[in-house]
């Protein structure tokens, strides 16, 4: 028995067409997890946010004579929050942020009765956290970037994630300000 | 060889282009398992095939058997008759062909080799998906109740850290976060266990939270999490699987020969229909598992009874041996086989798969934390202490390193006269704690359930519990006071369990003032786990371990200096290994024989009582 051309021509056709349903699910399972990913950071952002004042009112009692510090750590946050959903702003708010909670490390250091406290010691194992946490955060980002974009740019799929929708997702780098070494005295 | 040429080797292993990324070892591991698990699955072939000779003639003589009861109700058409033998024609052309060389066209012998295979192998599977369904329903609970795991203090630094850390990890694997488990046990060791990522938890020792930095803490934990993350929680699911169904086939052929078996039996059947979820339905579904992949070892318990001389002879007894007599040769014939292929080719294979399971977690770690540092220098630290977590021993393989296997030999259980008084004190306490006076045996394993009870309720808050260990404590102090000193004060177990720090620290020093055979805890029962079904441990050296890291870009100071046992290993090998295949001819032909006897005394068997049958009918 001969197999017809117009039936070898079917089956090709009906193979490619499942490859290209699989490749556009699989891009938008990958597109999916990108999104996820960014939605994250911005969870670890705010938990940062929220551990601070706790930090804050912890560490006033023995540091009377640093108002100054912790007044710019409440008020780095208060624009950190306020900045909202303006990622240029935004980003610039975090970096000061970061900042200013490396300079109050930095001034305890000059306190042996605080860096003794316990309660202290549990706050600041909970920010080195969050910090961490942020870092893996945006880490996971990129990982999963890095997927989402390869898989894009790969022959084949690069002929036809284009005309699909699928665009390239920039990958989360570190800003001018974060480069110069932050000094994070913990 | 001087340490002055050594020195630039090192040195070398740094060059950039010896180094590989973690993306590279992934994908070679990812291969790997590949080709290992096709490897396990021609294991699992090679190995159900005998069991299935072995098998099918017994599904055929119980098809056989409930058809002549049948027939005598209401009588079978000669038409089925005829067919069934038609079928059993095409077996008899298979063995005939298998033993004498009988020449058959190749039809028939196809036809007849799915006759002798097919229902054994359909059985299988489908005894094996029941187990897997069965146990990934109960979860993982049980496992966790036997650890007497408790959740982390989040007002201690350490244990906060640790909180923390897996928090970390798991947003750094893009993970729901497990839950974490602390065991206050005096070895240093930490494992994955559960059956998905989502119902995942991390039992950690607190030893190893003392001992380990914060980045080596990452580290350690980002391999168990990367581990769930790669999907091993499944994959130990399965194969675990595999042995519960071959301990499973072992139960079902002895339970006409042994109480036992018969009572595993009924455990299973009422886990299947009505524990699940729940702790106690879970803690049943742990021991059932424990019993099953013990069976697959070669000690026959019923087995043994049967030939007890000193068991009482019953009239009862002996016509049931007598009319059960063939299954005997089945049961040896299948316990043999078993034995030796999972010793010799299931269990290899299968641990080759699970180390390399390990490397990849360990690739896929170093992706998490970016710092392969903080992994190798846990392992390091561990390779010293490790240690193995009592109650734990069933998923030894599910820690991240081996938690020896020297413990476990030296822990033995209590002694039979420890036995006898710990028995005493617990019967004697029902009286003095005030409770309702039951009849209690001066029994050790019925005492030994009822002590866990008891501590559990007393975990759970329990006064009257409570009360009760207390006096069981203070009989043992009485009785036996150097026996009393090794079991720690209950108080301070349940206070622990709270997250009590004082206690904690009391229970640690206890631990450690414990002599090394002593340090086990005496009331977890002795069981087996499945690594002692494989010849080749279930976890890759550390010290390959750790030059893979090393390769990723980790600072380890291995001695590097090479051994020379591996010529004396090597010249050793040569000599044994025709010894080995020696052995394991023979014992092939072993099976072979004991396979053939018991398909023949199945048939004498069953004719006699299709004959017997047929008289009964024709009246």
């Amino acid at each position: 028995m001969r197999i017809s051309p117009e039936v070898i021509g079917i089956v090709i056709a009906a193979i490619a067409v499942i490859w290209i349903i699989a490749a556009f699910n699989g891009l938008v399972a990958l597109r999916t997890r990108v999104q996820s990913a960014w939605a994250q950071i911005d969870v670890q952002l705010k938990r940062r946010h929220d551990v601070i004042p706790n930090l804050v009112e912890a560490v006033r009692g023995y540091m009377q004579h640093e108002r100054a510090t912790l007044e710019a750590v409440t008020q780095a946050r208060a624009q950190a929050i306020a900045a909202g959903g303006n990622v240029e702003q935004r980003s610039a708010a975090e970096a000061v942020l970061a900042a200013t909670l490396g300079r109050l490390f930095a001034v305890a250091e000059n306190y042996p009765q605080l860096r003794a406290a316990e309660n202290v010691q549990l706050l600041q194992e909970q920010l080195t956290s969050t910090e961490n946490r942020i870092a893996y955060a945006r880490q996971f980002y990129n990982d999963e970037v890095m997927k989402y974009n390869t898989a894009q740019s790969t022959f084949p799929r690069n002929l036809f994630a284009g005309m699909l929708g699928f665009s390239p997702s920039a990958m989360f780098t570190a800003e001018e300000s974060d480069r110069a070494n932050v000094q994070v005295k913990i | 060889m001087s340490e002055a040429t050594h020195s630039p080797a090192t040195q070398q292993r740094f060059l950039p282009r010896d180094r590989e990324s973690f993306l590279d070892a992934q994908r070679c591991n990812r291969r790997a398992t590949w080709r290992l698990s096709a490897l396990c699955v021609l294991a699992v072939v090679v190995m159900g095939i005998p069991l299935a000779l072995i098998v099918t003639p017994l599904i055929y003589a119980v098809a056989l058997i409930v058809a002549d009861i049948i027939n005598i109700f209401s009588p079978i058409p000669p038409a089925l008759w005829a067919q069934a033998e038609q079928v059993a024609r095409f077996g008899f052309v298979a063995i005939g062909w298998l033993t004498q060389h009988r020449s058959a066209d190749p039809q028939a012998l196809a036809l007849g080799a799915a006759v002798l295979l097919l229902p054994g192998i359909a059985l299988s599977l489908f005894l094996w998906l029941a187990m897997s369904v069965l146990f990934e329903r109960s979860g993982v609970g049980g496992a966790l109740v036997a650890l007497n795991a408790r959740e982390p203090n989040q007002d201690d630094l350490k244990e906060l850290q640790l909180a923390d850390v897996i928090q970390e990890m798991a947003i750094a694997a893009g993970l729901p976060a497990p839950r974490v488990m602390l065991v206050d046990a005096p070895g240093a060791n930490a494992a994955a266990i559960g059956t998905s990522p989502e119902d995942a938890r991390i039992v950690v020792s607190r030893r190893l939270v003392d001992d380990l930095s914060r980045d080596e803490l990452e580290g350690a934990l980002a391999h168990l999490i990367a581990s769930i993350g790669n999907g091993d929680l499944r994959i130990a699911f399965r194969v675990m699987a595999v042995f519960e169904t071959c301990g499973l086939l072992v139960t079902v052929i002895n339970s006409p020969f042994g109480s036992q078996s018969r009572r595993t039996l009924w455990r299973i059947v009422r886990c299947g229909l009505g524990g699940a979820a729940k702790d106690g339905g879970a803690q049943e579904a742990a021991a059932v598992a424990d019993l099953l992949t013990r069976n697959v070892s070669l000690d026959t318990d019923d087995i043994d009874r049967l030939f007890d001389t000193t068991a009482k002879k019953s009239m009862f007894r002996s016509i049931r041996n007598f009319l059960f007599f063939p299954i005997f040769f089945t049961n040896f014939a299948i316990k043999l086989s078993l034995w030796l292929f999972s010793l010799a080719v299931l269990g290899p294979s299968v641990a080759l798969l699970w180390r390399t399971r390990q490397y990849l977690a360990d690739a896929s770690a170093v992706q998490l934390t970016r710092n392969p540092d903080g992994l190798a220098g846990a392992l390091q630290k561990l390779n010293e202490d490790a240690g193995s977590i009592p109650g734990g021993d069933w998923a030894s393989y599910l820690f991240i390193v081996n938690p020896g296997r020297a413990d476990r030999m030296s822990s033995a259980g209590p002694s039979a006269r420890q036995k006898e008084i710990l028995a005493k004190a617990w019967a004697a306490s029902t009286h003095a704690a005030g409770t309702t006076p039951q009849p209690v045996p001066g029994d050790f394993s019925t005492a030994l359930n009822e002590f866990t009870a008891k501590q559990r309720a007393a975990f759970a808050g329990d006064s009257q519990a409570m009360a009760r260990l207390h006096a069981a404590a203070k009989e043992l102090g009485t009785l036996d006071p150097s026996l009393a000193s090794s079991i720690p004060d209950p108080a301070d177990l349940v206070a622990a369990r709270q997250g009590d720090r004082a206690a904690i620290a009391r229970l640690m020093a206890f631990h450690r003032a414990q002599p090394e055979s002593r340090s086990q805890d005496q009331r977890t029962a002795q069981s087996s786990d499945i690594s002692s079904v494989s010849p080749v441990s279930f976890h890759p050296p550390i010290k390959r371990r750790l030059k893979r890291l090393e390769r990723m870009g980790a600072h380890v100071n291995l001695d590097s200096r090479k051994s020379k046992v591996w010529i004396f290993v090597f010249v050793l090998s040569l000599i044994l290994a025709p010894l080995f295949v020696a052995l394991i001819v023979l014992f092939l032909l072993l099976i072979a024989m004991m396979t053939m006897a018991s398909l023949t005394f199945v048939v004498i068997w069953l004719a006699v009582i299709h004959k017997i049958f047929a008289l009964v009918a024709h009246h």
